[in-house]
């Protein structure tokens, strides 16, 4: 049982880090970014690229400091310029990116699944109340929650964590109260991706590399995003971690249904509350 | 306007009965058109591909449809092209009903279906619903695949048509010279039907609740049931074309449903322009032979479709269809001797 909770955890800390990039970049751009899916799987690939030259380690260090600069570029070239327009226009600027950043990484690393193992260190197992659990999980969880931490700390006691959490809650009175968005979105979108890159190489050892890796995913985090509110830190970190334990006991208890389970709920929180658990805006 | 109608009564029904001549007279023409199309046409795998290409542009007049109407984006539009397929397919091939009776549910569940939906999500609007209509059609998927047991979940199932579908023999769904021509005519007819929908009070409605839907409200009018009766009508056009394509292919399979179709769809309305009745049409015939090139040369061809939707959007916000109009008004206008 706890072991089942525990394998919850891990999945709902990956979905965490995935959904807490859509929410970043949510608040200040009032966009969902379509194409996160794809930057986590292109994080993934740098991972494992760098991982099978070197080691994991800077495999995942490479991976979060490539998908930053990466995040950076596409605010500039992408979403600034688009700031004007139908937010609408933008989310299907990020779907055309999607299927650009599929056809990239086919392209590149072809079609066929690849597989990337834990490193020495984290492999194995241990004894958790009697039964082993993999130690390579309780790393998951470990980097989930660090991560969830370390931006609640930033969001709560820095002066940029104000801006941000100003802006998510409304991004033009922000501006005309002097904070320079546009920097400031520079910063979020670049964590935002940088962490669908981390979340990438995290993951790539419990799933099979391949162009649509992110698809699956990016879908139960976008739930996430929608049931947590769109736009909230908090919300997003207890849905996710609801998620995660749906999704595993789902498997267990339900496993004809369990796939369906997230977007039940999701239906029906929208039902009941257009916004969300903690959200303000739609 | 009520003192312009009693006054200029007889006027504004000749203008109208001049309009709408206009609109029936190109409808006509569209319909000889497509019926001498066969005749035209000499290659086979032309008339297959002309074929498939009409089934793509129906579905993405379904998804244009509700972006005119309602002001909505759908991300789950190939749900209802889906589940009029896997209805009309599950139903004629387990002979559970007469084909006829499963052409009917096939039309009838994914419009109901789209209604109730309509109802509680019309509501929400922006990129919530975006994403709510994702997960409406990845659940329906989700229940394609899983299903082992209704159409063989992953691997599809082929649908052996009945000899006859009111009491045509069904060879004349699967060769591509007939086929075209009921596609096509179908499409032509539906278009027709939008154009004048959007004309009648209903659709002007629509088209002030998609503008301000509070306003609407004040001045006295429901909301929620003019746009719910937009996602019906919407759901209807799609699963009419998926129900033709399993008519065609006697193929169904989870694929129909996959939020990436949705996605093309939307992607075909966007390009060739929402805003204007035939521009998704339009998007979908373009985007489908440049697809079938494309794919022919590259195998990257979703980056060529990705790259395509990013410029039109940023581009050509109008789309096609707008460039189209704007290219037109203005060689008229140059014609009649005026500046442009």
């Amino acid at each position: 049982m706890l072991i089942q909770v525990l394998n919850g955890i891990a999945y709902g800390g990956l979905l965490y880090l995935l959904a807490v990039g859509l929410v970043l970049i949510f608040g200040l751009r009032e966009i969902v970014n379509f194409a996160h899916g794809a930057l986590f799987m292109l994080g993934s690939y740098i991972g494992f690229s760098i991982a099978a030259v070197f080691n994991f380690w800077l495999g995942l260090a490479g991976s979060l400091v490539a998908m930053t600069v990466i995040g950076i570029f596409l605010d500039a070239a992408v979403l600034r310029p688009l700031r004007k327009h139908d937010h609408m226009v933008t989310v299907l600027v990020t779907f055309g990116i999607l299927l650009v950043l599929e056809a990239f990484a086919t392209a590149v690393w072809g079609k066929s699944f690849r597989s990337m193992s834990a490193p020495d260190l984290l492999s194995g197992t241990v004894q958790i109340a009697g039964e082993p659990f993999p130690v390579y999980r309780l790393f998951v969880i470990g980097v989930s929650l660090c991560v969830a931490a370390g931006l609640t700390a930033w969001l709560r006691f820095s002066r940029v964590g104000l801006y941000v959490r100003a802006s998510s809650v409304d991004p033009t009175t922000t501006a005309i109260l002097g904070v320079d968005t546009d920097r400031l979105s520079l910063i979020v979108v670049g964590l935002g991706t940088g962490l669908a890159g981390l979340s990438g190489v995290v993951a790539a050892p419990l799933m099979a590399l391949s162009p649509t890796m992110g698809n699956y995913i990016l879908i139960e985090s976008f739930i996430v995003v929608v049931v947590g509110g769109l736009g909230s830190f908090s919300g997003a970190l207890a849905a996710a971690l609801l998620i995660g334990q749906i999704h595993n006991f789902g498997a267990i208890y339900l496993p004809w249904a369990s796939t369906m389970l997230p977007f039940l709920l999701m239906v029906g929180v929208l039902i009941w509350r257009p916004t969300g658990f903690a959200g303000k805006r739609t | 306007m009520s003192i312009g109608e009693s006054q200029l009564g007889g006027v504004g029904v000749r203008m109208a009965q001049q309009r709408y001549s206009w609109i029936f007279g190109l409808a006509a023409l569209a319909l000889v058109l497509g019926i001498a199309a066969p005749h035209l046409i000499a290659s086979l795998l032309w008339m297959s591909l002309l074929t498939q290409a009409v089934v793509d542009m129906m579905l993405a007049t379904s998804v244009g449809i509700l972006v005119r109407q309602n002001g909505r984006i759908s991300f789950g539009q190939a749900a209802f092209f889906g589940l009029g397929a896997y209805t009309f397919g599950v139903i004629a091939a387990r002979e559970i009903a007469s084909p006829e009776l499963a052409l009917l549910a096939g039309l009838v569940l994914p419009t109901v279906v789209a209604f109730l939906l309509g109802l509680v999500i019309a509501r929400i609007p922006g990129v919530a619903h975006a994403m709510l209509t994702l997960a409406v059609g990845q659940a329906l998927y989700e229940v394609a695949f899983k299903w082992r047991a209704l159409a063989n979940g992953d691997d599809g199932m082929s649908v052996r048509m009945p000899d006859t579908i009111f009491g045509i023999d069904s060879d004349v769904f699967q060769s591509p010279a007939t086929m075209l021509v009921i596609c096509w005519s179908l499409l032509v007819l539906m278009l027709l039907a939008l154009s004048l929908m959007a004309r009648s009070p209903f659709g002007q409605l629509t088209e002030v609740i998609r503008e301000n839907d509070e306003r609407a409200r004040f001045i006295g009018y429901g909301t929620t049931l003019p746009r719910a009766i937009i996602y019906g009508v919407s759901a209807f056009i799609a699963a009419t074309a998926g129900i033709l394509q399993t008519l065609y292919d006697g193929y169904i399979s989870p694929q129909m449903l996959h939020w990436s179709a949705s996605g093309m769809a939307m992607i075909m309305a966007i390009v060739g322009g929402p805003r204007i009745l035939w521009g998704p049409a339009l998007g979908a015939f373009v985007l489908f032979f440049f697809k079938d090139i494309a794919g022919d040369a590259t195998e990257y061809w979703p980056a060529l479709v990705g790259g395509t939707l990013i410029a039109v959007t940023l581009f050509l916000p109008e789309g096609f269809a707008g460039l189209i109009i704007r290219l037109t008004s203005r060689a008229v206008r140059r014609i009649k001797g005026e500046r442009p």
